[in-house]
């Protein structure tokens, strides 16, 4: 069958070398531009959309509480993963990732490791045991050239928006942690020292006429490629030149003093747009009232008593095996969260054994994840979302009944509603805790 | 003589999505309808098969017009093709369809067993369609209906670029389309365009070929006088 591969025409080989010499490139640039560059950012914290020209690459970043390395015992971890979907390519199968989508990844996963970009100490929770491991996603959306700058360029707006879940050690032996939910405290992010940029340039001819960042055609055309990642400050990270044509070292350092003009414009560039999302996001918490958030949430728990439960349970499951949950997906999942947590914590208890279900956060790259046993992370609640002034009080204490932990973390540290109701109601027994519990219950039973 | 004349159907140069019934047969008799592409009879009525816009070609040629990446092969289309394989007696040349088209080595004018064409892979041809149907490879032949060579064959130097179906139509569209029009009276430049979405631009310096390839990409959603106006800007940008 047909190679599926685009190859050129005889004609457009000779023509975009022809007018290569005369420094003209066929999309009217010069030699040294790049394409208009596009950075959006999703919903979520830690996924940016990238295109450069008419190439698209979106960035995914995801984290996960693993056990480290054993020569790094107080070190996270950074892995990229790579999706060249047919879609954007013809010459892209599915399954297998082909050599292009290796050598992309590599040459991005040494930019950033290399350079140690991203601070991997701190994402350190309890040394030897607990470390972060931080996953980026990459997806080649639509591949017009240049897969390599485009996707670096998404990794590190990706990794500049992420946000990690922040979790404290506490507990008897000082070994318990306890991952709190995004409502309760404000997530942390990634500490990145510098922004590597990576600059792809083409060679042709004997070497003698080299552009940047080249297209699909050009890409067909060229005899070379050098990869140069750099950063603002011109330092440096990570060179990839893999076979093709030979060039001179002279060419070579001209090649990196131009790269590190462009890298500071990129890096810039990528700065404002974050901190664009950045007031944006941080504009749209201000807005929110809490009666409004109080409205939102009753929703389902009031209609959907019966699929609550099945909802409930399948989380429970998932619950231990990760230990978090970083993902929040679909608005389904969000509503599960807001389920009064004295119900979750009972289901936990039952369901512990129970098989595993698939989930979107259930992905492990390290198969020797924390085993439940060894981890012992309580399920942090949510804060009390009931909206009717009554009930709010009730849901309070009888958390803090099951699971002494959560009390002690409780005490230490909630923000926003929750404080105003605890001020409200200061002096407190377990009595007042266990009551509401059993009213809570049979209303349950009353509704389904 | 009055009920040979043939219908016109109400939707002509409307846009159809599949399923439209375009025309009703059962109060039709004794009439001939001849039916292009994305349409199909179905019983008593003639449906239509894909999205686009219903064109009708007096007296009674009917077919649906759509812009696509994908080109679907159609007899009499002129094509711009990229030679991909040679076999002892077809060329497989790629015309950006759902299968290679054969050109036959004896198609070309004066066409003997002995001066057969000698093209290397890649090769860039300008031809015409001659058998397209569903269940065989279209066929190309670079030879008008008379035999002559006329303007088929080779193209040499110059560069080629993919468009849309329906941008290349609207380039062959006549009147000349505003776009060229403007473009001609100052710059010099050959143009040949293939149905298929290709086209081909040649011109004596490489930055007028690029100066008209992006006005003809650019092009793609303009309007008549937005495609005058942008011709107008980018000329005088470049004196």
């Amino acid at each position: 069958m047909m190679d599926p591969r685009w190859r050129p025409t005889v004609n457009e080989r000779e023509f975009i070398e022809q007018a290569l010499q005369s420094d003209l490139r066929v999309d009217g640039r010069r030699p040294f531009d790049f394409r208009k560059l596009k950075i959006a950012f999703g919903r979520e914290d830690g996924s940016a959309e990238v295109e450069l020209g008419e190439t698209r690459v979106m960035g995914y970043v995801t984290a996960q509480l693993v056990q480290p390395y054993k020569d790094r015992p107080n070190e996270g971890t950074l892995a990229i993963f790579t999706e060249f979907s047919p879609m954007a390519d013809p010459a892209f199968e599915p399954g297998r990732p082909g050599e292009a989508a290796i050598e992309l990844g590599r040459v991005i996963d040494r930019g950033l490791r290399e350079s140690r970009a991203v601070d991997m100490e701190s994402l350190c929770v309890v040394a030897g045991k607990h470390v972060w491991s931080v996953r980026v996603d990459l997806h080649i959306l639509d591949n017009e050239g240049n897969l390599i700058d485009a996707a670096n360029i998404a990794a590190l707006a990706a990794l500049s928006t992420f946000r990690r879940p922040e979790c404290t050690v506490g507990g008897d032996d000082g070994q318990q942690v306890t991952v709190h939910d995004s409502e309760v405290r404000d997530p942390l992010p990634l500490t990145i020292h510098h922004l590597p940029i990576a600059v792809t340039f083409a060679y042709f001819g004997d070497g003698n006429v080299m552009v940047i960042d080249p297209t699909y055609k050009e890409e067909a055309v060229m005899g070379g490629r050098m990869t140069a990642t750099i950063n603002s400050n011109g330092d440096v990270c990570a060179i990839q030149k893999a076979g093709g044509e030979g060039v001179m070292s002279s060419v070579i350092m001209q090649c990196l003093r131009i790269a590190s003009v462009k890298a500071a414009d990129i890096t810039s560039k990528i700065k404002r747009e974050v901190d664009d999302y950045t007031t944006e996001k941080a504009l749209q918490k201000v807005k929110r009232t809490p009666a409004l958030v109080a409205k939102k949430v009753n929703v389902p728990d009031v209609t959907m008593e019966e699929s609550t439960h099945s909802a409930l349970e399948n989380q429970a499951s998932k619950a231990p095996n990760d230990g978090q949950q970083i993902i929040k997906g679909d608005d389904d999942h969000q509503n599960i969260k807001r389920i009064p947590p004295l119900t979750v914590d009972r289901t936990v208890k039952h369901k512990q054994t129970s098989t595993f279900v698939g989930g979107p956060s259930n992905w492990d790259p390290y198969s020797k994840g924390v085993s439940l046993s060894s981890l012992r992370i309580s399920q942090f609640p949510d804060p009390p979302a009931i909206p009717n002034d009554g009930k709010h009080e009730d849901t309070k204490p009888m958390l803090t009944e099951s699971n002494p932990e959560v009390k002690s973390v409780l005490n230490s540290g909630t923000a926003g509603e929750s404080d105003e109701v605890k001020e409200s109601r200061s002096p407190k027994s377990l009595i007042d805790a266990v009551k509401p519990k059993h009213r809570r219950k049979k209303k349950q039973h009353g509704n389904s | 003589m009055e009920s040979r004349k043939p219908q016109r159907s109400a939707l002509v140069d409307s846009y159809v999505v599949p399923g439209d019934v375009i025309l009703d047969l059962a109060d039709m008799t004794n009439q001939t309808i001849k039916l292009g592409a994305g349409l199909r009879q179905d019983c008593d009525t003639i449906q239509a098969t894909s999205a686009g816009r219903l064109r009708l070609s007096k007296p009674n040629k009917y077919w649906v017009e759509n812009s696509q990446k994908r080109y679907v092969p159609s007899v009499e289309d002129t094509v711009l093709g990229i030679v991909v394989d040679t076999k002892p007696d077809n060329f497989l040349v790629d015309i950006k369809g759902p299968n290679l088209a054969f050109l036959p080595v004896l198609s070309f004018e004066g066409g003997t067993r002995r001066n057969i064409p000698k093209f290397e892979i890649g090769t860039l041809i300008y031809a015409r369609m001659v058998k397209a149907n569903s269940i065989m490879n279209p066929e190309l032949s670079c030879m008008d209906a008379s035999g002559k060579a006329a303007e088929f064959g080779q193209l040499k130097s110059g560069y080629t670029f993919e468009t849309s179906t329906g941008l290349a139509r609207m380039l062959l569209s006549s009147p000349t389309c505003p776009l060229l029009e403007a473009l001609g009276k100052k710059l010099s430049f050959e143009i040949a365009v293939g149905l298929n979405g290709r086209v081909w631009v040649n011109a004596p310096s490489p930055s007028n070929v690029i100066v008209v390839s992006s006005a003809i990409k650019e092009s793609e959603s303009y309007s008549r006088l937005q495609q005058k106006s942008m011709v107008e800007k980018l000329l005088a940008k470049l004196s």
